[in-house]
């Protein structure tokens, strides 16, 4: 469907899906580190891809990115986007959970990079069974990539998923805060549906 | 698309998959940028001509107009380009789009070539972004990736 025409209650629906998504993806998180998470109020918006660089910040802020795509009756690419330094206190969260007080420090880069890859996509994973329970659909998900790069090169990619159909992007948000830590840990995941299989999942909505 | 006279410098920051394309005239002292998001504007229909920037097959011929508009000579022209790159790779999925890096470099290289410009350097591909700075005082790109330093082509 074309994002131009896409109305207030269409994105009401966005924000509603978003937020049963992160219920379980927060949920999922809480388990794993064993402490409450938080979660702000999802926000679904429609941002022309020519300001996506700039939509979360100064485009070289440095971040990580954990990229799922599912696919199925609703198909959507997932990132879990957090700040370089958030996501070292995850992974070193993670790894103090999970590995018997190990020292972070000790772990190497590589399986540092396996644990957040594995983190985000139990995130990501959640976050979209809980949207398929809901549209009452299946779907199956990729493998997880992860990188280390400028935000607005992660961006870049997702300009180019909905430059292909139009000139917006539909970008479904919501922080994640891990609280009962220092300075609390946090991250973002973002829900960014496909265009074309929009229509199938406001039409299950009753919202099309 | 922008175009600069010189002084000026053109600048994009974190190019992923897209491509940052400049055409140059030293003579005339004229540069010119455009943003390529995707290889190809079939299927784009009206929106193509809208934003022409956005696609190779439309960004190469408007971009050459737009800088002839501002003072350059089409048979000076030389490019530039940077970008292109995977920053995701996920074995085994369905993931054309996350390979789109590449398809937008070598779209751009085949526009080029058809429209008879040379290609002066070029750095595309890899799976890191890169931000780029192009000077009209010393006609270089400056390509900056994040801990890999600096080049200038």
């Amino acid at each position: 469907m074309d994002l131009a025409n896409f109305s207030n209650l269409q994105l009401d629906a966005m924000r509603e899906v978003g937020n049963i998504g992160a219920g379980n993806a927060a949920t999922a998180l809480s388990i794993m580190l064993a402490r409450p998470v938080d979660m702000d109020v999802p926000k679904a918006e429609l941002v022309s891809i020519y300001e996506l660089a700039e939509y979360y910040g100064d485009p070289l802020t440095m971040v990580s990115a954990v990229f799922v795509r599912s696919e199925g009756e609703f198909t959507c690419s997932l990132i879990f986007i957090q700040e370089e330094d958030e996501s070292r206190k995850l992974v070193d969260l993670l790894i103090g959970q999970q590995m018997g007080g190990m020292d972070p420090a000790s772990v190497p880069a590589e399986m540092r990079d396996s644990a957040l890859t594995e983190v985000g996509n139990i995130i990501l994973s959640s976050f979209l069974n809980a949207i398929n329970v809901l549209i009452g659909g299946t779907h199956s998900i990729s493998v997880p990539g992860v990188a280390h790069d400028m935000l607005g090169s992660i961006l870049d990619v997702v300009a180019s998923i909905f430059g292909q159909s139009g000139e917006h992007a539909l970008i479904v948000d919501t922080s994640l805060k891990v609280e009962n830590v220092e300075e609390g840990v946090s991250g973002k995941v973002v829900m960014l549906p496909d265009p074309g299989s929009l229509e199938i999942l406001l039409g299950k909505l009753q919202v099309l | 698309m922008v175009v600069v006279s010189a002084p000026e410098s053109l600048v994009t920051l974190g190019l992923g998959s897209c491509i940052g394309l400049v055409l140059f005239d030293q003579a005339a002292k004229v540069a010119g940028m455009a943003h390529i998001m995707l290889p190809d504007s079939r299927g784009a229909g009206q929106k193509a001509l809208e934003k022409p920037g956005k696609f190779a097959d439309t960004a190469v011929p408007a971009l050459i107009a737009e800088v002839c508009r501002k003072g350059a000579v089409r048979s000076r022209l030389k490019a530039k380009i940077a970008g292109g790159s995977q920053m995701f790779a996920l074995p085994g999925a369905q993931t054309d789009f996350l390979a789109v890096g590449s398809r937008n470099a070598k779209e751009t290289e085949a526009m080029l070539q058809r429209h008879g410009i040379p290609l002066s350097a070029s750095d595309t591909g890899g799976n890191k972004g890169r931000t780029v700075e192009f000077s009209t005082k010393t006609w270089m790109l400056t390509v900056k990736v994040l801990g890999k330093g600096t080049a200038e082509i």
